[in-house]
């Protein structure tokens, strides 16, 4: 592999790269196997589906086969949890390719994964670690989100992660590191209310402090989910609907961020379809209570 | 090395050996202290590498149950943390790792049926084909069949196991009691395969197994007559490897066929 060829192309000097916003989609849901078939033998009413680009980035048959027929009928966003964003070990450019390749199968309406690291020294532990808000992250990510866009022609979405623990020597906050790296990277934002609820409360901070802290024009993507409560910390699972209070935040969300593409994200305890429509439904509801006619 | 990446590395030992120096860095929540969050990323990093081991092997666990299962699950992923981004390949070391590793070892059965999971698994998303029809055979002169050489499906596959497995692995899929586990006194030869988009697997005679395999090396159909010829009763040899010929070309084994 010629890497000196796919590296940025470090004369260019005129800042991020510049892209269009991405459109509003409406309401989706994460795609999921276990709706396949419902999903192919119905016309369910969501707007969108997101798959994980990891479920797709396997050689053939009917993982492939099935996404292509959803993507005829469905506009399809791309969300991956193996970039590994803010790891300072190089790059996994098999991996880039790899995902630059399905982008161009499957033409999602965009590309997104989470400001986060998930290995180095070789090793993946298939989690979204959590990183120090400090000058110095700031910079490495910024620097890897820009060869990442440079490597897939494209400008990449970020989400915000649920995180468990926050480092001594962070100089910033998590939004304002947000905001510096969509500023200086061109980077969209991928606003997980649940994921703000979640820091929040296990760092004891207002969610609302957070929220009003991301730069409005920035944000292009609104993830609900569920998480389960430890009592003295809540853990990120997606294996509960949506709880009130996170539904609370959403409401507060769109009235920050206006109309924004929202989807309901359940990885785990997947329930039969109607149920998340359900979710999908309110989201919608929710968003023309909030935004009137602009909500469509 | 970078503060950044020194608390990378600091981190990632933490969970992966359970040093404790990272700890120093974080401060307690208003609510709970740093041990028992820092344990949130220590407890799912193995239980959700264990959790892609019960998707990728769900018969393996329905064979050893939870707690057995559970437990060989934590060994391998401590013997071999993942260095895949993607989780879909984690489980793919796990035959050999049974098969190396007591006292998994000792039970032959067990990397035989992981083995074989580990088959049906990458058939089930490996690369696409095009599929040899009866037709496509058919339109070859009968005079030049003995020239003609085959190309496997891109999906299949040839495992020798030594154990039963196959017969347990179909009991377990349909819900039955399996039988005990037995070696037989020769290998039980399996060809793997997806059909459309569902996996398939069969057992082989030997002559068919070998039959596979050379013609799966470019032999042609007329030389591996002649070895067939060497296994069984030679006058009817063109006829057997006609007849396996045509299963496989039925099961869509096959990828191409050309003189």
């Amino acid at each position: 592999m010629n890497v000196a060829s796919r590296l940025p192309d470090t004369s260019r000097t005129v800042g991020p790269l510049t892209s269009a916003k991405p459109p509003f989609l409406g309401f989706g849901l994460g795609l999921r196997h276990q709706h396949y078939d419902e999903i192919l033998s119905g016309s369910p009413p969501i707007d969108w589906f997101e798959i994980i680009s990891e479920n797709y980035m396997v050689p053939g048959g009917q993982p492939l086969q099935t996404l292509e027929k959803i993507r005829a009928r469905y506009p399809v966003v791309m969300h991956g949890v193996s970039l590994s964003i803010a790891s300072t070990a190089p790059p996994n450019f098999e991996y880039l390719q790899g995902l630059k390749d399905l982008a161009h199968r499957v033409e999602p309406k965009w590309v997104s994964d989470h400001l986060c690291w998930t290995g180095v020294h070789g090793k993946n532990l298939h989690d979204l670690l959590p990183i120090p808000y400090t000058q110095e992250a700031l910079d490495h990510v910024v620097s890897r989100v820009q060869l990442v866009q440079d490597f897939l022609g494209r400008a990449i979405v970020l989400e915000n992660v649920s995180t468990y623990v926050r480092f001594n020597n962070s100089e910033m906050t998590e939004w304002e590191f947000l905001t510096e790296l969509s500023r200086r990277s061109g980077c969209w934002l991928l606003f997980d209310v649940n994921n703000v609820y979640v820091s929040a409360f296990n760092h004891g901070y207002d969610p609302l402090t957070f929220l009003n802290g991301i730069p409005a024009d920035r944000v292009v993507q609104f993830h609900m989910a569920g998480h389960s409560h430890m009592g003295t910390h809540i853990i990120d699972t997606h294996d509960h609907p949506v709880c009130e209070d996170v539904w609370e935040l959403y409401a507060a969300a769109l009235r920050r961020f206006g109309r924004v593409s929202t989807m309901i994200e359940r990885d785990d305890n997947i329930p039969p379809l109607d149920e998340l429509i359900v979710e999908v439904n309110r989201t919608r509801e929710m968003a023309g209570q909030v935004l009137g006619q602009a909500a469509q | 090395m970078s503060d950044l990446a020194r608390q990378q590395a600091d981190f990632q030992r933490g969970i992966l050996a359970d040093d404790d120096s990272v700890l120093v860095e974080i401060p307690d929540s208003p609510r709970e202290k740093r041990e028992t969050l820092f344990g949130v990323y220590r407890y799912a990093y193995g239980s959700r590498l264990v959790e892609a081991l019960r998707n990728d092997h769900e018969l393996l666990h329905a064979y050893l149950g939870d707690e057995m299962f559970d437990e060989m699950g934590h060994a391998y992923v401590k013997a071999r943390p993942s260095e895949h981004p993607n989780l879909r390949w984690f489980s793919q070391g796990l035959p050999e790792f049974l098969r190396a590793n007591a006292p998994y070892s000792e039970y032959p059965v067990v990397a035989d049926l992981a083995a074989l999971e580990k088959a049906l698994n990458d058939a089930f998303d490996g690369t696409d084909g095009t599929v040899v029809t009866l037709a496509d055979v058919a339109a070859f002169a009968p005079e030049i069949w003995k020239d003609l050489t085959f190309v496997a499906h891109p999906t299949a596959a040839r495992l020798d196991l030594t154990t039963n497995a196959a017969a347990i692995w179909r009991a377990l899929k349909a819900d039955e009691t399996p039988p005990d586990a037995t070696l037989p006194d020769e290998p039980v030869r399996i060809l793997v395969w997806r059909q459309d988009t569902t996996p398939m697997f069969r057992e082989l005679a030997a002559e068919e197994a070998m039959m596979w395999d050379e013609a799966a090396r470019g032999v042609p159909f007329g030389v591996l007559c002649s070895m067939l010829a060497t296994y069984d009763d030679p006058d009817n040899a063109a006829a057997r490897g006609a007849g396996y010929l045509h299963g496989w070309v039925t099961g869509g084994c096959l990828s191409g066929v050309s003189a």
